[in-house]
C-alpha cells in the first residue's frame, strides 16, 4: 500500500470520526474500505502488467 | 432508479434489525418502503401499480422455518395474480430486479450442507427465485444478515452501506460499480459537512477519483498488452 493511500485513508477516518450521525460515519468508513480495495486492485493490475511485459522469450 | 422495499414482519416495532434497516434507508434515491402486515387490507391495484413502477423490488423479512413469514405469502397470493404476472403474456415485471434481504438467528455457516440448518439460503428461497423466473425478472444474489444482535459496531456501520448499495447500486457488485456508487454520492455528502470540513471532503473526493483513474489506465494498458499477445 502506498503512502498516498495511507494518507487518504487517514483523512477519511478522521472525517468519519467527526460525524455525529451513524449513517454518515458509515458512509465515510465504507469509502475508506473501498480505498483499500482500490489499492489492492492497483497492486494486482500493476503486477499483471509487469508480469506480461517481462517476456524473455520475446527478447 | 426506483426501489420498492416490501417488508414482511409480524412484529415490526419489536425488531431491532428491521428498525436498523429502516433507519439506514438511503435518502438520496427514490425508495418506496412498505410494511406488508401494516396494511389493514391489501389494495391490489395499488400494490400492482407500485410493482409496475419499480425498477428493483426488495422482499425483506426474517427467516421463519426456512421461509418468509406468512404475511409475505398472503401478499403474494393476493397481489401476484396469475393474470398480472404472466397470464395475459404482457409480463409487466419483466426485466425488473428481485432482491431478498433476509435476517436469520443462526450464523451464516449454519446454512450449508453439513451445517446446523442443512440447507442453503438459495435452496430455502427457491420458490421466490422460481417466481422471479416465471415473471421474467432478474434474481439478485441474496442479501443475508445473520445474528444482527451479535454484530459489532464496526460491522453495523459496514451493514448500513452494504444495505444501501444492495437497494440502489447497479449490479453486478463489482469494484467499478462500487466506485461509481460512491462517486455519485460524494458531492452531496461533502455539501452537508460543516464548512470547516468541506475542504477535506473535496480533497478526499479528488484523490479517490485519481485512484479510480489510475486503475482505469492500468486496465486499458493491460487490454492493449493482451491484444498484442493475441496477434
Amino acid at each position: 500500500m502506498t503512502e498516498q493511500t495511507q494518507w487518504l485513508q487517514t483523512q477519511i477516518e478522521k472525517l468519519a470520526e467527526e460525524q455525529g450521525k451513524f449513517t454518515d460515519r458509515a458512509f465515510w468508513l465504507a469509502l475508506e474500505a473501498l480505498v483499500g480495495e482500490q489499492a489492492r486492485r492497483h497492486d494486482q493490475l500493476s503486477g499483471e502488467v509487469d508480469g506480461r511485459t517481462w517476456r524473455p522469450d520475446r527478447w | 432508479m426506483t426501489t420498492l422495499v416490501l417488508v414482511s414482519h409480524p412484529h415490526l416495532a419489536d425488531s431491532t434489525s428491521q428498525q436498523f434497516l429502516k433507519a439506514s434507508l438511503p435518502a438520496d434515491e427514490t425508495i418506496i418502503w412498505e410494511h406488508i402486515e401494516g396494511q389493514s387490507t391489501l389494495d391490489v391495484a395499488k400494490e400492482q401499480d407500485q410493482l409496475r413502477h419499480a425498477d428493483r423490488i426488495i422482499l425483506q423479512f426474517p427467516l421463519y422455518w426456512y421461509a418468509a413469514p406468512a404475511g409475505l405469502k398472503a401478499w403474494e397470493d393476493t397481489v401476484l395474480t396469475r393474470t398480472f404476472v404472466y397470464g395475459d403474456h404482457r409480463y409487466p415485471l419483466a426485466g425488473k430486479e428481485l432482491g431478498i434481504v433476509v435476517t436469520t438467528g443462526m450464523p451464516g455457516k449454519a446454512f450449508q450442507r453439513g451445517g446446523a440448518e442443512q440447507i442453503t439460503l438459495d435452496a430455502a428461497m427457491a420458490p421466490l427465485a422460481a417466481l422471479a423466473d416465471r415473471a421474467k425478472m432478474t434474481w439478485l444474489p441474496i442479501f443475508a444478515i445473520h445474528q444482527f444482535d451479535y454484530l459489532e459496531e464496526s460491522e453495523k456501520l459496514q451493514l448500513v452501506v452494504d444495505y444501501q448499495r444492495y437497494l440502489t447500486q447497479k449490479q453486478p457488485d463489482s469494484l467499478s460499480e462500487r466506485q461509481d456508487w460512491f462517486t455519485k454520492r460524494l458531492p452531496a455528502m461533502i455539501q452537508q459537512l460543516p464548512p470547516e470540513q468541506q475542504a477535506t471532503g473535496r480533497l478526499i473526493e479528488a484523490e479517490f477519483a485519481q485512484q479510480k483513474d489510475d486503475i482505469d489506465a492500468l486496465v486499458d494498458t493491460l487490454s492493449l498488452i493482451k491484444e498484442q499477445e493475441d496477434d
